[in-house]
């Protein structure tokens, strides 16, 4: 059975290399022995049918803009997907998005599909850097963010992590990120699920329960070898 | 006054630099006058006769600049440029009191200067420039700039303080909208329209299926277009004339770069025969680790190639990678090359299918190998130390190429400028 693996507005939300997220869950798939389809999904388009995936990435702020009234178009269907307990990786501008909120620098308030109870506020200062976040689920993760959001959780929130090195959600209170069922909104680029194939095959096991974490080492060599330069890494 | 003073202290300042031995030099003597001196710059740029033209973008400044100067020199100017490299205010500072006589006489016609696209706006509360160049803008050094569209706002707001004319790539649209309202004239450079596809927009470098990119051809008329090229000949549309040059500097971006050097240099030398003008092209050189070739012990040729983003990486490895040569690539972290890699994902490396990278090399030979791997491009070697990884390179027979982030290049040019003929 095929892995359906969708990727929403691919186009607009592509700034940071997010799409490396893709190729590295096709190919981790394939090496899983399982064949996946990609979606693109664009504004506009009837959602895909099958969806045991769905990725997002970031954008810039005029992108985001343009795909918001989306979102809350096909709001109900991912919501039923969450619910039914689909795999996602939100990053960045998809993650804001997934969240109830954004309220600009300027006060205009974006409205989200609220997916994650987390708000987010415009600050004038990027937070870039690389980044470490240590999560019960998939281990440390490594990435690089590079926002000018400062998302706060909600009360009942789960967050994705605790921030071991970089400002994660907001620069605070050491949350990053945010987790609801299986889906999970971040911050990390770098892009993320290269430097983490536990968390890359979490989501592939999360999507076809079948799957063992059995892949050979050898494939996870250089992946081991980035980490831990991560580890070390003094800038 | 400030002429004198400015001009003498920054000798000095130099003198003082090259005598203890200290590299780095160029950036020191600048910071000095520029906080001793203000306005220094200013007064000293206003005495050139011809004024001051700006290059700037993302991609192929250095190139371009190079091109603009030597096509100036050629019809007889005397042209003040800023060395490789240092295009950062300072930098011009320190040359510019450098090369004045020491009573403060620049004696040249025109600066030609290369600016990084933040600096360039800043520069331009300065010094008005005469004519502003504005080459593309695309993903770069985003960890350094946020987003694409605040490096395209920047590039365009230095165009608009040109005081005599603009001339821009037709066929980036961020850029070309942006300036269509210009009080100054605007000199158009593009490619033929069944050229696009090798040149795609930023955002049309990432673009998935779905709809399909607006190849449209540019809706102005082309001062200087780009019509045909293959291999190292470049056929170019000027003032109503097709002509041909064989270029040194080869590879398809630098064939559309040098139609913005003609664009340019035709804005400031109107009168100009365009004939002429491809025959001043057609012997320039590489650039600093723009494609530059050294001729190695066992008789090889190695070309290192600077590649600083996903839109130089792909058109170097379009133009440069032919049949049977061997690969290194070399990325390193350093704030100029980016902190940030993701950059290297937004690269499609399939296009080195069947081959395999000889060589990773730099403080991020690893994460190279890793973008690597999930395009199936097998790796021979991951040395981070660029040292010993240019010694392996260097033994393989055959024809190389090097594609190198900016720091990584900077490294390796010293290695070859130093023993590329020798024993590595």
């Amino acid at each position: 059975m095929k892995l359906h693996i969708v990727h929403i507005y691919p186009n607009e939300m592509n700034t940071y290399g997010d799409r490396g997220n893709l190729l590295v869950l096709k190919k981790r798939a394939e090496w899983h022995g399982l064949e996946s389809v990609i979606h693109y999904y664009h504004a506009g388009d009837a959602f895909p049918k099958q969806a045991d995936i769905v990725l997002g990435g970031g954008g810039e702020d005029r992108a985001q803009d343009a795909i918001q009234g989306d979102i809350l178009r096909i709001g109900d269907k991912l919501h039923a997907l969450v619910a039914a307990g689909v795999p996602m990786l939100m990053v960045c501008g998809t993650y804001q998005l997934f969240g109830k909120r954004f309220i600009t620098h300027e006060g205009r308030e974006i409205k989200g599909i609220g997916i994650f109870d987390v708000e987010t506020f415009g600050g004038d200062k990027r937070l870039i850097g690389n980044a470490a976040v240590e999560t019960a689920d998939f281990g440390t993760l490594y990435g690089f963010e590079n926002h000018s959001g400062r998302t706060r959780l909600g009360a009942a929130q789960q967050p994705l992590g605790t921030v071991i090195r970089g400002n994660g959600n907001n620069g605070e209170d050491k949350t990053e990120g945010a987790r609801t069922h299986n889906a999970i909104g971040t911050y990390l680029h770098g892009p993320l699920l290269p430097n983490n194939p536990k968390l890359a095959d979490s989501l592939l096991i999360l999507a076809r329960p079948e799957l063992t974490d059995t892949l050979s080492a050898a494939y996870d060599d250089l992946a081991e070898r980035s980490r831990a330069n991560a580890r070390t890494r003094k800038y | 006054m400030r002429r004198t003073v400015g001009t003498l202290l920054g000798k000095s300042v130099a003198g003082a630099v090259r005598l203890r031995g200290k590299s780095g030099g160029q950036a020191l003597p600048g910071l000095v006058v520029e906080t001793l001196v203000p306005g220094y710059l200013g007064v000293m740029l206003r005495q050139l006769p011809q004024g001051v033209v700006i290059i700037t973008g993302t991609n192929g400044k250095t190139t371009t600049t190079k091109m603009v100067v030597e096509l100036l020199l050629a019809h007889g100017m005397r042209v003040l440029t800023n060395p490789t490299g240092s295009n950062l205010t300072r930098g011009i500072i320190s040359s510019v009191s450098q090369q004045a006589k020491r009573g403060g006489r620049l004696p040249f016609d025109i600066a030609v200067f290369e600016l990084d696209e933040a600096y360039a706006r800043q520069f331009t509360d300065v010094v008005k420039p005469r004519f502003v160049l504005g080459l593309n803008a695309s993903r770069d050094q985003l960890d350094r700039f946020g987003e694409v569209d605040v490096v395209a706002r920047l590039v365009s707001e230095t165009m608009l303080a040109a005081t005599d004319g603009i001339i821009v790539n037709a066929d980036d649209k961020r850029l070309s909208a942006a300036v269509s309202s210009a009080d100054v004239p605007i000199a158009y450079f593009g490619v033929a329209p069944q050229l696009l596809t090798y040149f795609p927009r930023d955002d049309e470098l990432v673009a998935v299926d779905g709809p399909e990119p607006t190849l449209e051809a540019a809706d102005v008329p082309l001062g200087v277009e780009l019509l045909a090229f293959e291999d190292d000949q470049a056929t170019y549309r000027m003032a109503g004339q097709e002509l041909k040059a064989r270029l040194q500097v080869t590879g398809q971006h630098n064939f559309q770069n040098a139609a913005g050097a003609l664009a340019l240099v035709r804005a400031v030398l109107p009168d100009v025969d365009p004939t002429e003008l491809l025959e001043a092209l057609a012997a320039v050189q590489p650039a600093f680790g723009r494609g530059q070739e050294y001729t190695l012990l066992n008789g090889s040729k190695l070309q290192l190639n600077l590649v600083k983003n996903p839109a130089s990486f792909r058109q170097g490895l379009a133009s440069y990678v032919q049949k049977g040569t061997s690969l290194m690539i070399a990325i390193n972290d350093r704030v100029a090359d980016s902190r940030d890699m993701s950059w290297l994902w937004d690269i499609d490396f399939t296009s080195l299918a069947g081959r395999t990278v000889m060589l990773t090399t730099g403080s991020r030979a690893v994460d190279m190998a890793l973008r690597l791997q999930y395009d199936d491009i097998p790796v021979g070697s991951v040395e981070p130390d660029i040292e010993k990884a240019l010694t392996a390179f260097a033994r393989l027979p055959g024809d190389k190429v090097i594609f190198a982030s900016y720091t990584a290049m900077l490294r390796l040019h010293a290695l070859l400028e130093k023993n590329a003929g020798k024993d590595l």
